[in-house]
């Protein structure tokens, strides 16, 4: 029997006639990193803010670490840490200070204290930083800091609400390399973002599209389920004049222009490499061509377009 | 009950390290209230005296400049100019120059000398009412005393030439102030501006401390954790607290050393008092904070909860001389319970049982504001 430390049924929020987040089902396995992708506006803060026990649901239900979120928020709140896209330490603190604060509103304190934020520190390699105010520390060490404030108390949940925001690339590798850390060791670490990059590492998505789950699967099954076939990359010179001609192609499901290249996607077994080589041949100079795998930015892109044609229809 | 006292402490402690880095904060605090102890103790000043007087003596006799130097004699009206032109006179008036221009007909020292009845004119200057009718009170009063006086002369006079007993009824008030004999208005404003400074420090503090924890993104973050937003709430307001004790001491230190002002009643009485103030005070802070999404905002709601509060409480006028529709409106407002308090018992030693109506005001609106300010804040702040 697999653990679910967050189960969500039916979960519902309105804000008067405005609905946020339209009955959503879904659970999350202990350990596991499960990333929450959406548009803005997608009900992805709503979600997050009912499971952390900062907003009651307007139906349904979800269970946090084994809590109701409705009648039991305290609970929820003792067992999660939770971090948000907007920067909330306090700037006029050193940051060992805001350790302390932190630590101390979990309800930890003296030993223990002391020991939970020394912890914090070697994981997220904060030591050097330690006595700095925390308002000139550079944004990738406030997010771990931030980080660190949020799993003192050794919390079975980690929500983390675009978390990277406004960092730069490497930083964000850094801190995604603590989030797969936390993971290993068994934090379930729950995780939105605007990085379709960072999706990547996710081990399930979950996709939200105007209130609604749209889809929940890994990224391999997404990719397989909304952007099937092969996808072959072409580059070289005067291309664009093959187009037309490769997208009326029996079996080619899209060619389209993509940088200096052109991406041309197809159901397996009805059209091969050689065929599309021919093809493009005819009208230019090919110099290379390369199976690429599908991004999940081309998941979202899908996923939102057939929300966006259904709604067209309604 | 050890972890919520744990988190309690924690968030003082956090609160003492944010606000001793501030250095406006300091100074707001501690610096502040000295300032406007002194500026407001030696500054609002109500007693008048050296009302600036010009002297239009047309009669110059030695009757009128008798009268004139002992009517100056008790300090409240001072010469400043002596001349003839009493429109001279009266334009000093309109310049604000002087307040009073006495005027001394020709034949006044003639009309006393006979026995007439003799006129004087005082012409006054109303654009202060007060200063005018203290004025118009000591000519009155000296000028009745000098007639009662002549009177009696007279009839003592006659009782002899016709040989029978004179009795003239009289009556003498003869007045005694306590608890103030100088009516020094210092002593009277000190302890109203201490009850004032502590609504500045605790109320504002409060609203702009948690409505800039709400700007900066701070609030959310600490709603996420276990604390319950009773221990959020006093934790917040402890230190704040605790400065505004240590405020009031500082008024009573000034107050007592520079203004002379007498410290009569029982300290445990007033330290109750002050505790039960400053429990309506940061209800109406946390109150304000739960109406403003910004600093700026919070300030403004703080203020505008302020003026009407030191107008209305009669700290400044009594609250006798008020339009009677607005008097009772009075009696919601902390500031005018406590400042009664405090005068009753600094200046007049009024115990407990003198007290305890304005004590059992300042306790039942305490615990209804700070308990529908929390309740509301939660609600605010949960959604």
């Amino acid at each position: 029997m697999t653990d679910h430390v967050i189960e969500v049924r039916d979960l519902r929020k309105e804000f008067g006639a405005f609905v946020a987040v339209r009955d959503v089902s879904f659970h999350v396995e202990r350990g596991e990193i499960f990333g929450y992708l959406g548009a803005n506006g997608a009900g992805k803060s709503t979600t997050i803010r009912m499971l952390c026990g900062l907003m009651a649901p307007s139906g349904g239900a979800a269970t946090v670490a084994g809590h109701d979120v409705g009648r039991d928020p305290m609970k929820v709140k003792s067992s999660i840490g939770y971090m948000s896209q907007k920067f909330s330490l306090y700037r006029d603190l050193v940051a060992e200070h805001n350790l302390e604060f932190f630590g101390g509103i979990y309800g930890l304190r003296g030993k223990t204290l002391s020991r939970a934020i020394d912890a914090a520190v070697e994981r997220t390699g904060l030591a050097p930083h330690r006595k700095a105010m925390t308002g000139s520390l550079p944004g990738g060490i406030r997010q771990r800091l931030a980080l660190a404030c949020s799993i003192l108390h050794s919390p079975e949940i980690v929500f983390l609400d675009e978390p990277t925001a406004g960092v730069d690339p490497a930083a964000r590798r850094d801190f995604w390399r603590l989030i797969r850390e936390l993971s290993s060791a068994g934090t379930t670490v729950f995780v939105t973002t605007h990085y379709m990059d960072e999706a990547e590492y996710c081990a399930r998505i979950g996709l939200m599209v105007d209130g609604a789950l749209v889809a929940l699967d890994t990224p391999r099954h997404l990719k397989e389920k909304y952007v099937p076939g092969v996808t072959l990359a072409v580059s070289g010179r005067d291309l664009h004049r093959a187009i037309a001609a490769a997208a009326a192609l029996p079996g080619v499901i899209a060619a389209e222009p993509f940088g200096a290249r052109v991406h041309v996607r197809f159901e397996e077994g009805r059209v091969d490499e050689a065929a599309v080589r021919a093809l493009f041949s005819r009208e230019g100079r090919v110099d290379r061509v390369e199976t690429i795998e599908a991004s999940l930015e081309d998941v979202f892109l899908a996923v939102v377009g057939a929300g966006e044609k259904k709604e067209d229809a309604a | 009950m050890i972890r919520l006292l744990g988190m309690l402490a924690s968030v003082a402690k956090k609160e003492v390290r944010q606000t001793v880095r501030d250095k406006r904060m300091m100074m707001l605090l501690i610096v502040a209230p000295l300032i406007q102890l002194f500026v407001f103790g030696n500054a609002v000043n109500l007693d008048v005296d050296h009302v600036p007087t010009v002297i239009v003596d047309q009669d110059l006799s030695h009757e009128s400049r008798q009268h004139v130097a002992r009517l100056l004699a008790d300090g409240t009206l001072e010469e400043i100019a002596r001349t003839h032109d009493t429109e001279a006179a009266e334009h000093m008036l309109v310049t604000g120059d002087a307040a009073v221009v006495l005027v001394i007909p020709p034949g006044f020292g003639d009309d006393v000398a006979r026995r007439r009845t003799a006129r004087v004119q005082a012409i006054l200057d109303g654009s202060d009412p007060n200063r005018a009718n203290v004025a118009a009170a000591a000519i009155a009063t000296y000028f009745a005393g000098e007639s009662q006086r002549v009177q009696r002369e007279r009839g003592v006079a006659l009782a002899s030439t016709q040989g029978f007993a004179a009795h003239i009824p009289d009556v003498v008030v003869d007045s005694r102030v306590l608890f103030n004999p100088t009516l020094d208005t210092a002593v009277y404003m000190v302890p109203g501006v201490a009850a004032m400074l502590l609504l500045l420090i605790t109320t504002i503090v409060t609203a702009m401390g948690l409505a800039r924890e709400r700007e900066v993104g701070t609030l959310e973050q600490i709603l996420v954790t276990p604390v319950p937003a009773a221990m959020l709430i006093f934790g917040k307001v402890l230190p704040f607290a605790i400065v505004g004790l240590i405020d009031f001491g500082i008024a009573l230190v000034v107050g007592s050393t520079v203004f002379d002002m007498p410290l009569h009643g029982s300290m445990p009485l007033l330290i109750c008092a002050t505790l039960l103030y400053l429990m309506t005070t940061l209800g109406i802070g946390l109150l304000i904070s739960t109406y403003s999404s910004s600093q700026q905002q919070a300030f403004l709601g703080g203020f505008l909860f302020m003026l009407p509060a030191a107008l209305l409480s009669g700290i400044m006028t009594p609250i006798r001389s008020m339009p009677s529709w607005l008097q009772p409106f009075t009696m919601l407002n902390p500031l005018r319970h406590y400042a009664e308090i405090l005068r009753a018992s600094l200046l007049r030693g009024a115990g407990l049982t003198d007290l305890i109506t304005p004590m059992s005001i300042l306790a039942v609106m305490g615990a209804v504001i700070f308990t529908y300010a929390s309740l509301r804040f939660r609600a605010v702040t949960m959604k």
